[in-house]
C-alpha cells in the first residue's frame, strides 16, 4: 500500500513536469513538482523500510523488491538533483524510468526472496547496491543525453519553443551525462568485483555462466564504450549523449530478453 | 485646497508614440538636467508634487496638483526651451494626459505596454530611476510628496504583477537578447566564452556587450584591414585582427558575430575547412546579421555549429513579440484594479479631515455636556466623576465607531464623493473638514467656549 502511494507520487511530479512543459511557461518550474518527488522519496523509504522491518531481509533480492529498491536509488539521484533549478528538469525524462521499474514491481508483487538466507551477506548486499547505483548512472546519463538531442535537435531547427525554453543548456545536460556515465562506470564496476566475490562463496546459487551473470557484464562493456565514444575526434558531446541513450536502451532491452527467457534465481542483475 | 471630482494629476510629455528620435533626444534630461527642471517647474505657482520620467523613448513631467493649466503650460514651456528650434512646434510632438489617464499611462509605461518593444524590462529601472532622482532633491516639502510618492510606488508594484503574472516579458524581444538567450541554451555559462566578431555593425557591438555581461571574456574583431578593427577592439577590450587571420582564430572561439559590409561571404566553407579540418569538436554559436550573408549557409550543416542568419533571429523575436501582446489584455486588467486602487486610495485622503473634525465636534459636545453635568452635580467625589469622565468618552467612541469604519470603507469601495457630501451636510462641514460657521468666518482659527457655541446653536435649533 506504501509502495502504490510511493508510485502515484512519482506519478504525480512526472505529470506536473509535463504539464509544466506544454503551458510553455518560462518559470523556475513548479516547486510543487519538486515537493512531490521529495514526498515520494521519503514515502518510498518508508515502504522499503517496512519491507525490511517486517521480513527481516532488505529488498534487494527478488525481482519486485529489487526493482523497487532501483527505482529508489533513481528517485534518490533526482532529489539530489533538485536544488539545482535547471537541472531538476532532468526529472521529467527519469521519472518515467523510476516510475516504471515502481510500477513493474507492483504488478509482479513486492515479496522477500526464498533464498533469503543467501541473499543477506555483505558481498551480496554490496554488489547489489553498487549495480543499483551504476545502474542510475546510465539512466541519469542516458535522461541527461535524450533532453540534450532533443535540445540540440531544437537548436539546430532554430525553433526556440516549449522544448527550447524547457530543456536545460546543452553544457549542463553534457556534464550531467558524464557524471552519470563515470559515477555508473565506478558503481558497476565495483558491484561487478563484489559479485564475483560472492559467486565464489555461493557456487550453488550462481555461476559465472549464468545469464545474468553474462548481462552484467555486457552492461559494464557498454559503460565502457559510451565513455570511450566521448574520445576521439568531432561531435564528441552529441555522441555521447547519443551512446547513452543507445547503452541504457541496450542494457535495458537484454535484461527483458534476459527475464523472459531464464528462469534463474530471481535477484534483479 | 478644494479636493476636485477627478484625480488633478497630469503628465506631458514626449514618447516614441508621438516624436521621431531625432525629436526625443533633443527633449530627453541628463539626470543634473532634470533635477534642475524640477526645480523650476516646482516653482510655479500650484504645483507641489513633481517627477521627470526622462529616458531615450520618452521624457514625461507627472505633476500634481494641475488644477489648472499653469502647471502644464510650465512644463510645455521647459521642453521647449530645452529642445531649441524644431521643424514643428514642440507643442505638436507633446502629449498631455489628465487624473485617472495619468495613472493608467504611468501603470502601463512601468509595465512595458507603452514601450518600444512591448514587456521590455528595462523601463522598471528607469522609473525607479526618475522616482528616486525626485525623492532624492533635498527640498522642503519633497518634490515626491505622498501622490506622487504613492503613485510612483504602485508603478512599480503595479510592474512587477504584470511581469509576474503575465507573458507580457516572456521570451527575448530583440535580436541582441536572442543571441544572449541562444548562447546560454548552447554553453549554460558564458564565463570565459570566447567571442570573434567580424564587421563593426552597431547590432553587432550591441550584442557583444550583451554577451559580455554575462561573462563573456576573449573578444577578437576581425576586420577587412587591422586598421579599421582596432577602434572597436580598444572600445570593447578585445584584440584586433585582420580577417586573413581567421583560420587561426576559429578554432578558439565558442561565438562568432558577423556583419560586415561585404558583398560576398567573409568566411566561406572552405576557410571553415581549412579552420576545422576532421569537423569542430566543441559547440560553435554564429550569429550572422550581414545582408549579404557573411557565413557560407553550409556551414550551418556542420554538426557542432548552430547557424542562425538576421531571418531566422527576426523570426524568434516576431514570435516572441506575438506571445507578448497575446499577454497585453491580462496586464490591462491588473492595470485597470490597481488604477481603482490608486483612485479609491486618493479618495481617502478626502475623508480624513472629515472624519477628524467630526470627532472634534462630538468631542467638543461630549466636553459641554459633561461640564454641564458637573455644574449640577458638585457634590460628586473626584472618583465618581473621573467615572462619569470615562463612560461619555467610551459611549462617545462606540457612537463614532461605526461611522468612522463605514466612512472609510465606503471611500475604498468607490462610494466616496457621495458619502462625504452626507457628512459634510448632516454635520455641516466644508471641504476640508471644518465647520460651516467657522470657514465662512473671517477667522479660521477655533474659538474659546466653542463647545457652548455649538450647544446654544442645537438649542435653538
Amino acid at each position: 500500500m506504501i509502495h502504490l502511494l510511493a508510485f502515484l507520487l512519482y506519478l504525480g511530479a512526472f505529470i506536473l513536469w509535463v504539464r509544466f512543459l506544454l503551458s510553455g511557461a518560462r518559470g523556475e518550474g513548479p516547486n510543487v513538482a519538486s515537493a512531490v518527488v521529495g514526498v515520494a522519496v521519503v514515502v518510498h523509504a518508508a515502504a522499503l523500510g517496512s519491507f525490511w522491518a517486517r521480513y527481516d531481509e532488505l529488498p534487494l533480492a527478488g525481482p519486485g523488491a529489487a526493482l523497487s529498491s532501483l527505482a529508489f536509488v533513481g528517485g534518490m539521484a533526482l532529489l539530489a538533483l533538485l536544488p539545482i533549478r535547471q537541472v531538476a528538469r532532468v526529472g521529467v525524462a527519469l521519472l518515467p524510468f523510476i516510475t516504471v521499474c515502481l510500477g513493474i514491481a507492483l504488478l509482479v508483487g513486492i515479496r522477500p526472496s526464498d533464498q533469503a538466507l543467501v541473499f543477506q551477506g555483505p558481498g551480496f548486499v554490496l554488489h547489489v547496491t553498487f549495480a543499483f547505483l551504476g545502474y542510475q548512472g546510465l539512466a541519469m546519463a542516458s535522461a541527461a543525453g535524450f533532453l540534450y538531442l532533443i535540445q540540440h535537435h531544437e537548436l539546430k531547427a532554430k525553433r526556440m519553443g516549449r522544448f527550447f525554453h524547457f530543456i536545460p543548456p546543452l553544457a549542463t545536460l553534457d556534464l550531467l551525462g558524464q557524471i552519470g556515465v563515470w559515477v555508473g562506470f565506478v558503481a558497476l564496476t565495483l558491484a561487478l568485483g563484489f559479485g564475483w566475490a560472492w559467486t565464489v562463496q555461493h557456487p550453488d546459487v550462481i555461476s559465472l555462466s549464468d545469464p545474468k551473470v553474462l548481462w552484467a557484464i555486457l552492461s559494464w562493456a557498454v559503460f565502457a564504450v559510451v565513455l570511450l565514444l566521448r574520445r576521439g575526434r568531432g561531435r564528441r558531446e552529441y555522441r555521447s549523449a547519443l551512446a547513452s541513450v543507445v547503452g541504457f536502451s541496450l542494457i535495458l532491452g537484454s535484461y527483458l530478453v534476459i527475464r523472459l527467457t531464464s528462469s534463474g534465481s530471481g535477484f534483479l542483475p | 485646497m478644494d479636493r476636485p471630482k477627478t484625480l488633478p494629476l497630469a503628465v506631458v510629455g514626449v514618447s516614441h508614440r508621438t516624436a521621431p528620435v531625432e525629436v526625443r533626444e533633443r527633449m530627453a534630461f541628463a539626470p543634473s538636467e532634470a533635477e534642475r527642471a524640477l526645480l523650476e517647474l516646482r516653482s510655479v505657482a500650484g504645483v507641489e508634487e513633481a517627477v521627470l520620467l526622462s529616458t531615450c523613448n520618452r521624457s514625461e513631467f507627472y505633476l500634481f496638483p494641475a488644477l489648472d493649466r499653469r502647471g502644464l503650460a510650465a512644463a510645455e514651456e521647459l521642453f521647449r526651451n530645452h529642445a531649441g528650434d524644431l521643424e514643428r512646434p514642440t507643442a505638436d510632438f507633446l502629449f498631455r494626459r489628465h487624473g485617472e489617464g495619468v495613472v493608467r499611462h504611468l501603470f502601463q509605461v512601468s509595465s512595458g505596454l507603452d514601450s518600444m518593444v512591448t514587456g521590455e524590462a528595462e523601463i522598471q529601472g528607469q522609473v525607479r530611476d526618475a522616482y528616486e532622482r525626485a525623492t532624492s532633491l533635498q527640498v522642503h516639502p519633497p518634490m515626491a510628496g505622498p501622490v506622487l510618492n504613492r503613485l510612483f510606488q504602485m508603478a512599480l508594484s503595479v510592474g512587477g504583477l504584470v511581469r509576474a503574472n503575465t507573458a507580457i516579458g516572456e521570451g527575448s524581444a530583440s535580436v541582441a537578447s536572442v543571441a544572449v538567450e541562444l548562447a546560454r541554451k548552447i554553453f549554460g555559462s558564458l564565463r570565459g566564452k570566447r567571442v570573434l566578431v567580424m564587421g563593426a555593425g552597431a547590432t553587432a557591438e550591441l550584442m557583444v556587450e550583451a554577451l559580455a555581461r554575462d561573462g563573456v571574456r576573449g573578444i577578437f574583431v576581425a576586420n577587412r584591414t587591422l586598421e579599421r578593427a582596432v577602434p572597436l577592439a580598444e572600445k570593447l577590450h578585445g584584440h584586433a585582427l585582420s580577417m586573413d587571420r581567421l583560420v587561426e582564430a576559429l578554432p578558439a572561439v565558442d561565438i562568432i558575430l558577423s556583419s560586415t559590409a561585404a558583398p560576398h561571404p567573409v568566411l566561406p566553407h572552405s576557410l571553415f575547412r581549412e579552420a576545422f579540418p576532421r569537423g569542430r569538436r566543441r559547440p560553435l554559436l554564429a550569429i550572422d546579421i550581414a545582408i549579404p550573408r557573411d557565413i557560407d549557409p553550409r556551414i550551418g550543416d556542420e554538426s557542432e555549429v548552430f547557424l542562425y542568419n538576421v531571418d531566422d533571429l527576426r523570426k524568434i523575436v516576431d514570435d516572441h513579440v506575438r506571445v507578448r501582446a497575446g499577454a497585453v489584455p491580462a496586464a490591462e486588467r491588473i492595470i485597470q484594479q490597481h488604477s481603482q486602487e490608486f483612485r479609491s486610495w486618493y479618495a481617502s485622503l478626502e475623508v480624513v479631515p472629515v472624519i477628524r473634525n467630526m470627532r472634534e465636534r462630538a468631542e467638543a459636545h461630549r466636553q459641554a455636556e459633561i461640564a454641564r453635568l458637573f455644574r449640577g452635580l458638585a457634590h460628586l467625589e473626584e472618583e465618581d466623576r473621573a467615572r462619569v469622565e470615562a463612560f461619555s468618552r467610551r459611549l462617545l467612541n462606540k457612537l463614532l465607531h461605526d461611522p468612522t469604519v463605514r466612512l472609510r470603507k465606503g471611500m475604498v469601495d468607490g462610494a466616496g464623493a457621495d458619502l462625504v457630501e452626507a457628512v459634510r451636510f448632516l454635520y455641516g462641514v466644508d471641504a476640508e473638514g471644518r465647520p460651516e460657521e467657522e470657514a465662512s468666518s473671517p477667522s479660521s482659527s477655533r474659538k474659546e467656549g466653542e463647545g457652548e457655541a455649538i450647544q446654544s446653536k442645537e438649542r435653538s435649533g
